[in-house]
């Protein structure tokens, strides 16, 4: 029996003596925590670029936020024959918490926020970056920040949103930030703006990180200052603080001598490691009521805004749709998506304006749009508000067509109900629902919010 | 190195063992009682000592014998153990044998290094040997397998060609790590790692709701190994017998042995087969009249013109199944192999040419392979045997399951109407499609997808007899193995512009014309050492010692290589005005020791084994951790119980074994593969990994009893187990808005009970006539005993389609779905169906009469709940054959007021509410081979040579299927291996029947 200890021993010694246990590294990824407890300058400033990568996920794909916001405001469909719930979610309803529709355009807008905080937070531990710079990285961060906070209370509305997420995913897990409704998000995302602006001002002449050519306008901490006032006056429109907004409007890059289309833009490619547009999908269609519904400028051809983003297509249809109109608007995979232009901020103008009880300056706004814009004539000044706002979300939907406001605009008026019903089972929805992992996470098996 | 140090420390101290007592040789000659043939490689042991030899090519052998009268035991596969008394004194003896036709005297590999006797066996081992195991031809070794191992569900996830099949032992083991058996191939640990071919990038499969690449009908690479070279297959089925392969055997462990040679003069075998196959089943097509498409289409009278006369009939009603899956074209298959060899140096060559074509233009399967197994004496106490083998395949797959821009196959078909034409001009080009993205026949005439393989899987092994005779009661053998599994896969797939989706207005990006390339790689090394050291004091006693230790290295890359838009139509991906290109690596190394020992007591009645594995991997968040998985078992056997019942043995077993953590999955990493405009960009993944990691905890209990009946005509195998996961790698969905989804942890328990059967019987056996019948029979059920997160579903794409829901008390593989609505208003979501069949049997019969052979193998499935989504794509599509409302139902009904007989109509107007319409029952019996053969008297093949023997046969696989199911076939797996979100169907690739004709020649 002696050979028989001596296996034990044998084996006891490999454990005992032990080779040197090996490990394999992530060959795939680089590890987060050299970013936050150990970051270089190089991290940190790809890490900025990074915002503009997470910042333009989720919004230039059919189950996105633009395409998905179209079928909401009745811009757009999607005939896609192995995917009906672009039908049965988006039109008939209700959408469903748990699943890609209606639990989406919120996961990927947290991850951006995500992305910035942990930007942020290496910015207090790098070294290599100066003042003026960290200053400029920040309002950055934070204008980003404030636009995906933006995004996501557009699509929950009166359910609200969580903005108490800067701490790590175990405080998170031991206790979920608390809901707050819309009001308060909008402040949010307003301060957040207004903090960013004091570190812009303080940000030098220079961004230290490249931005891509979607922001070749806005590409110094001075000119993004002008892009963070815009999203500013916009959220103070939203808010109703049309006096707000015609300030922030001051700073913005509004121009009514520049090209309408001057503005912000997420920028897509179809390079490797790009993200590509893919709205020009032959499933994607428009609804037949962005023709029918449009003006004709005189002489009688359609308005030039349709002309230019509205084409005719063959035949489409699914349970009961069908339409033979597409869009022009991203015609290719590079198509950049605008993030807010010249043109809108002329609309905003006009509406703060007629708000603020400067009704001619209003309509001599809508009029520059009319005219530039869809070659249309003139209109009178409005003899009502109800008026002013019909002629303005008139404006609105040519302008931004299947840009994602359609439904946004109808709402903050209270008019949804103008939306056509293609058929009777379909119903008008004001929000999307708080995903349903938001709610198991707080132990709540069904409906949660801010109500 | 200081183990190889450590070996020799050791073998310095054996000059100390006693040496045997006065030894006398013993010479014989081993011989088939049956035929008188000399048998060959036979094992010849001295009973109750260590000595033994084996037989030479001519049977003769030569053994040392302790002084006095002694007793022999000689055994060989295929033939009853015999049992030889030596009087004092004889120095020659004849051994004759007799056939062993239910192998019940086999000798079952049951550890790294170490087999033990069937007869003694504490684990219900299921062993499938070479003859039984390729009867028809097979492309792959799992399908050669179906039907054939009680507690084994085998399941193909397509008709395509060239593979992609799942093995699942003894049910779910698994939710979210890897579910698939460890194959071990003389020694050396294979990968059957399933790569996705890619055709994602044309498909958009997975830009739908569920994001798996798996849509793309991979292989799985064990499809490689060549079944005629398997000598013989073990199936560890659960952990209480696989538990010495530790933490990577919860999906059981399946032994591959391959043919070796016996030695003498050189014997050729040739088989040479040619065949075909055909579509085995058809989904049908609505036939309308002018009425209905005009409804259906708002097509206006101009464009009905095109399609109908004046009647109203369509002016033709094409058969799309027919004109796309309609191939009948000649396959064949070669199987030549070599074997002989002398005293010191046997071999066994093979080689293989096989080219089936599948039953869609532009798809099949070819395989070549080539093997040399040789094995060499070193002197009296050393053999070395080398193992190397070469395999090339080609699959072409085409294009099915899932698709989100309609131009997979089926996807095109179930939204075009069989009134239109979509066959070739006289030019040859094609019309385009109006009622879809694309033009199926023109896609299966243009587009390539090609899966081009070459492998080597090679390994050296030695034994040291470390004694030799020098010991009577002591054995000591030193076993190591060293081996190399390396791979290249190669994924090609060829849209060219002319392809009606890649043509603007069709092509989503405008994009025309998609090349993609995806080259893996994939390279597993191994090496295992082993000691064994035996004792037998006594007749009827031994003692097995065995300990070594076992290194597994996985490295897999794959790269792949995307390009749209190509110039001049040229394939190559550097043509492309979009390129994507994508990298992944994953590499897991594996260190197990173990130590077991196996006590054969009570006049080898009784068997004890006890054993314990300790584990450590890179997979785990702490790689140099150990973790420990023990096994104890014991049998016993009761010989001569009377005059039916030969023998009874009673078993039971305990072990555990893990499942270790998916590569990757302990990391929180930053994704560092975006750029925007060239500028790099790093942002946060959506996945956190855990710090703590460690593998699945599987612990099963079986036991059961074995039975020998009358006179070993007949035996009958009983066993139940019950398995117990732990320590599941479960994701735990956090709050989104971490910018999370999910972080995987440890927790959580799954229990999976079943009871399996096998009866084999050879009621006649007289010289003329010979019937064996085997049966299995299996069943399984699993439950969720503790899940720590709320219940969550782990496929299909959403509730309204039908998905699999992981709850706490219900079964792992339950299909929940939509069954109405409240008195609220919402939607009731509750189990609709379960993916796991009630029960399943193997049947085979086996009929020769005098130089005729029938054989026949029947697979029935009783129960499981199909998701047949492509039945939903027809509805859509409004072409499937029952869309319109039956006969005498003038309004449409509700989906439970119809079905199960709804029509199309009012499946689609159900859905969204109810799901239960698209669920169908997986039941079916399939006739899976089908032999007749004739052994061809040698005189009429004369003029070919020495002919030894030729047999001529007729046979087919899969060639029926007996089922009520809707779709092409219930055997279907949209998402490839998944041992619980499986049986979803979407427009899977069709299922075929083959028919071969034979000829094998011997000499």
């Amino acid at each position: 029996m002696r050979n028989r200890s001596l296996t034990t021993l044998l084996i006891g010694a490999i454990f005992l003596g032990g080779c040197e246990a090996p490990t394999v590294p992530n060959y795939n990824n680089p590890s987060i925590e050299d970013l936050q407890s150990n970051p270089t300058r190089t991290g940190v400033l790809t890490a900025a670029t990074g915002l503009l990568v997470g910042a333009r996920n989720n919004i230039a794909s059919a189950n996105a936020y633009v395409s998905l916001l179209g079928i909401l405001g009745r811009e757009s469909y999607n005939f896609d024959s192995a995917e009906p719930r672009f039908i049965t979610e988006m039109l008939i309803g209700p959408m469903t918490s748990g699943g890609a529709f209606g639990g989406n355009l919120w996961t990927l807008r947290y991850r951006n926020i995500r992305n910035a905080n942990i930007l942020m937070g290496a910015l207090d531990q790098v070294t290599g970056i100066s003042a003026a710079e960290e200053q400029a990285i920040r309002g950055f961060a934070k204008t980003m920040q404030a636009h995906d906070f933006l995004l996501i209370i557009n699509t929950r509305h009166e359910n609200g949103a969580v903005l108490d997420v800067d701490r790590t995913l175990d405080e998170m897990n031991e206790s979920p930030a608390p809901f707050v409704g819309r009001e308060e998000v909008l402040s949010h995302v307003s301060g957040l703006l207004d903090e960013a602006q004091g570190h812009l001002q303080q940000g030098g002449a220079s961004f230290p990180f490249p931005l891509s050519s979607g922001f070749s306008d806005f590409n110094t901490p001075a000119t993004f200052l002008r892009f963070n006032r815009a999203l500013k006056a916009r959220v103070e429109v939203y808010r109703e603080n049309y006096a707000a907004a015609l300030t922030a409007l001051q700073g913005s890059f509004l121009d009514t001598s520049a090209p309408l289309d001057l503005g912000a833009y997420h920028t897509y490619a179809s390079g490797s490691g790009e993200t590509q547009n893919t709205l020009s999908a032959s499933t994607i269609r428009a609804h037949p009521s962005v023709v029918s519904d449009a003006q004709s400028r005189p002489g009688g051809a359609v308005d030039l805004r349709v002309q230019e983003k509205v084409t005719d297509l063959d035949a489409r249809s699914q349970l009961g749709l069908s339409s033979s109109v597409g869009f022009d608007v991203y015609p290719a995979a590079d198509s950049p998506v605008p993030i807010i232009t010249n043109e809108e901020l002329i609309l905003l103008r006009s509406e703060a304006r007629w708000f603020t009880s400067d009704m001619d300056g209003a309509t001599s706004d809508l009029n520059l749009i009319r005219t530039r814009a869809g070659g249309l004539d003139e209109i009178e000044r409005p003899a009502s508000t109800a008026e002013y706002v019909s002629a303005l979300l008139r404006e609105r939907r040519y302008s931004l067509l299947f840009e994602g406001h359609r439904w946004i605009d109808l709402r903050r008026f209270d008019r949804l109900g103008e939306l056509p019903l293609d058929l009777p089972t379909h119903t008008v929805q004001t929000s999307f629902p708080i995903p349903e992992a938001e709610c198991l996470a707080r132990g709540i098996d069904g409906e949660c919010g801010a109500t | 190195m200081r183990i190889p140090m450590l070996y020799t420390l050791l073998l310095l101290t054996l000059v100390a063992f006693p040496l045997g007592a006065q030894q006398r040789e013993v010479q014989g000659v081993v011989r088939s009682g049956e035929t008188g043939a000399p048998v060959m490689s036979a094992s010849v042991s001295v009973v109750g000592t260590t000595l033994g030899t084996l037989t030479n090519a001519s049977g003769g052998f030569t053994v040392s014998v302790p002084d006095g009268a002694t007793t022999i035991r000689v055994s060989q596969i295929g033939f009853q153990t015999q049992v030889v008394p030596i009087p004092a004194g004889a120095g020659a003896i004849n051994v004759s044998l007799e056939q062993d036709v239910l192998n019940l005297d086999a000798v079952v590999v049951t550890g790294q290094a170490t087999t033990v006797a069937r007869r003694n066996l504490a684990n219900a081992v299921s062993s499938v040997t070479g003859d039984a195991l390729v009867p028809v031809s097979a492309q792959t070794v799992e399908s050669a397998l179906q039907g054939k191992i009680a507690g084994a569900n085998i399941q193909s996830n397509s008709g395509a060609p060239g593979g992609g099949m799942q093995i699942d032992l003894r049910g779910v083991s698994s939710i979210n790590a890897a579910s698939q058996p460890l194959w071990v191939i003389d020694g050396v640990v294979v990968s059957n790692v399933a790569i996705p071919s890619n055709a994602n990038a044309i498909t958009g499969a997975a830009s739908g709701s569920n994001p798996s690449l798996q849509q793309d009908a991979p292989v799985n690479r064990i499809a490689d190994l060549n079944p005629s070279d398997i000598e013989r297959i073990e199936v560890l089925k659960g952990a209480s017998a696989s538990a010495i392969y530790g933490s990577q055997a919860s999906g059981g462990v399946i032994i591959v042995t391959t043919k070796r040679g016996t030695g003498g003069t050189a014997r050729f075998n040739v088989t040479q087969r040619l065949g075909y196959s055909e579509l085995r089943d058809q989904i049908g097509s609505r036939q309308f009249t002018r009425a209905e498409a005009a409804a259906a289409y708002a097509l206006g009278p101009a464009a009905l013109d095109r399609y109908f006369d004046s009647g109203g009939a369509p002016l033709q009603a094409t058969n799309f199944e027919e004109l796309l899956a309609g191939e009948r074209n000649v396959a064949s298959e070669t199987v030549l192999s070599v074997n002989g060899g002398n005293e010191d140096t046997r071999y066994y060559l093979s080689g293989l040419l096989l080219n089936e074509p599948g039953i869609i233009d532009n798809t099949g399967y070819e395989k070549q392979s080539l093997r040399l197994n040789l094995d060499q004496r070193l002197g009296d106490r050393i053999n070395v045997g080398v193992n190397a083998s070469m395999i090339h395949s080609v699959a072409s797959r085409g294009l099915s399951n899932n698709d989100n821009t309609g131009r997979s196959y089926y996807v095109a078909l179930s939204s075009t109407p069989s009134f239109v034409d979509l066959r070739p001009a006289q030019d040859g080009t094609y019309p385009i499609n109006p009622f879809s993205n694309s033009n199926p026949l023109q896609t299966a005439e243009l587009l390539e997808n090609d899966e081009d393989v070459w492998r080597f899987i090679s390994g050296v092994n030695a034994n040291f007899d470390l004694l030799g005779s020098g010991s009577e009661t002591h054995s000591l053998n030193f076993q190591t193995n060293f081996g190399a599994d390396y791979f290249t896969q190669k994924n090609s797939l060829f849209a060219p512009p002319e392809l009606q989706f890649e043509q603007p207005g069709f092509d989503s990006n405008n994009d025309r014309g998609t090349s993609l390339l995806s080259t893996s790689g994939n390279l597993n090394l191994n090496g295992n050492a082993n000691l064994i050291h035996s004792f037998a004091p006594s007749a009827g006693m031994t003692a097995t010692t065995s300990g070594g230790l076992q290194y597994v290295d996985q490295d897999l890359n794959i790269s792949r290589i995307a390009g749209e838009n190509l110039i001049g139509g040229q394939r190559h991906v550097d043509a492309a005005t979009s390129v994507q290109v994508q990298q992944r690596r994953q590499r897991v190394q594996t260190l197990g020791l173990y130590l077991q020992e196996e006590l054969l007591l009570l006049d080898e009645r009784m068997l004890l084994t006890g054993s314990v594995r300790a584990d450590r991997s890179t997979a785990n968040a702490a790689p140099a951790d150990f973790f420990f998985y023990p096994k104890a078992s014991a049998s016993y056997r009761i010989p001569e119980l009377g005059t039916a019942l030969d023998e009874l043995k009673f078993r039971v077993a305990y072990g555990e074994s893990g499942n270790q953590p998916l590569f990757g999955q302990k990391f929180t990493a930053l994704e560092a593969t975006n750029n925007i405009q060239g500028l790099p960009a790093l942002v946060i993944l959506g996945r956190a990994g855990a710090l703590d990691l460690r593998p699945e905890r599987t612990r099963e209990i079986e036991g059961g009893f074995d039975a020998i009946l009358f006179e070993g005509n007949a035996n009958l195998e009983f066993t139940v187990y019950q398995q117990n996961i732990t320590d599941l790698l479960l994701e735990r969905t956090v709050a989104p808005s971490t910018g999370y989804s999910f972080e995987f942890f440890n927790g959580g328990e799954l229990r999976s009970r079943g009871l399996e059967l096998a009866l084999q019987a050879n009621p006649l056996r007289s010289s003329g006539f010979s019937w064996i019948s085997r049966a299995t029979f299996s069943t399984n059920e699993s439950t969720i005993v503790d899940l720590p997160v709320p219940s969550f579903r782990t496929g299909g794409f959403a509730t309204s389609l039908g998905a699999f829901q992981i709850e706490e008390g219900a079964s792992a593989t339950q299909i929940v779905g939509h069954n109405g609505r409240n008195a609220e208003g919402d939607i009731i979501i509750e189990k609709l169906g379960d993916a796991n069949p009630d029960f399943k049997v193997g049947f085979s019969n086996d009929l020769t009469f005098g130089d005729f052979n029938l054989y026949g193998l029947l697979d029935w499935q009783k129960g499981g709940t199909v998701i047949n989504l492509t039945k939903l794509l027809y509805d859509l599509g409004q072409v499937s054959p029952d869309f319109a409302l039956p006969e005498g139902v003038s309004a449409s009904r509700t989906v439970p007021e119809c079905h199960p007989d709804c029509s199309g109509l009012e499946r689609l107007g159900g859905f969204g509410t109810y799901t239960q319409q698209y669920l169908e029952d997986a039941s079916f019996i399939k006739l899976r081979e089908l032999t007749l053969s004739y052994l061809v008297p040698t005189g009429v093949v004369g003029f070919l040579g020495s002919v030894e023997n030729a047999r001529i046969s007729l046979s087919g696989r899969n060639l029926f299927s007996i089922d009520d199911y809707d779709g092409l076939d219930p055997e279907v797996s949209n998402f490839g291996n998944q041992q619980i979100a499986r049986n979803i169907d979407v427009a899977p690739y069709p299922p075929s029947r083959t028919f071969w004709l034979s000829l094998s020649l011997g000499f």
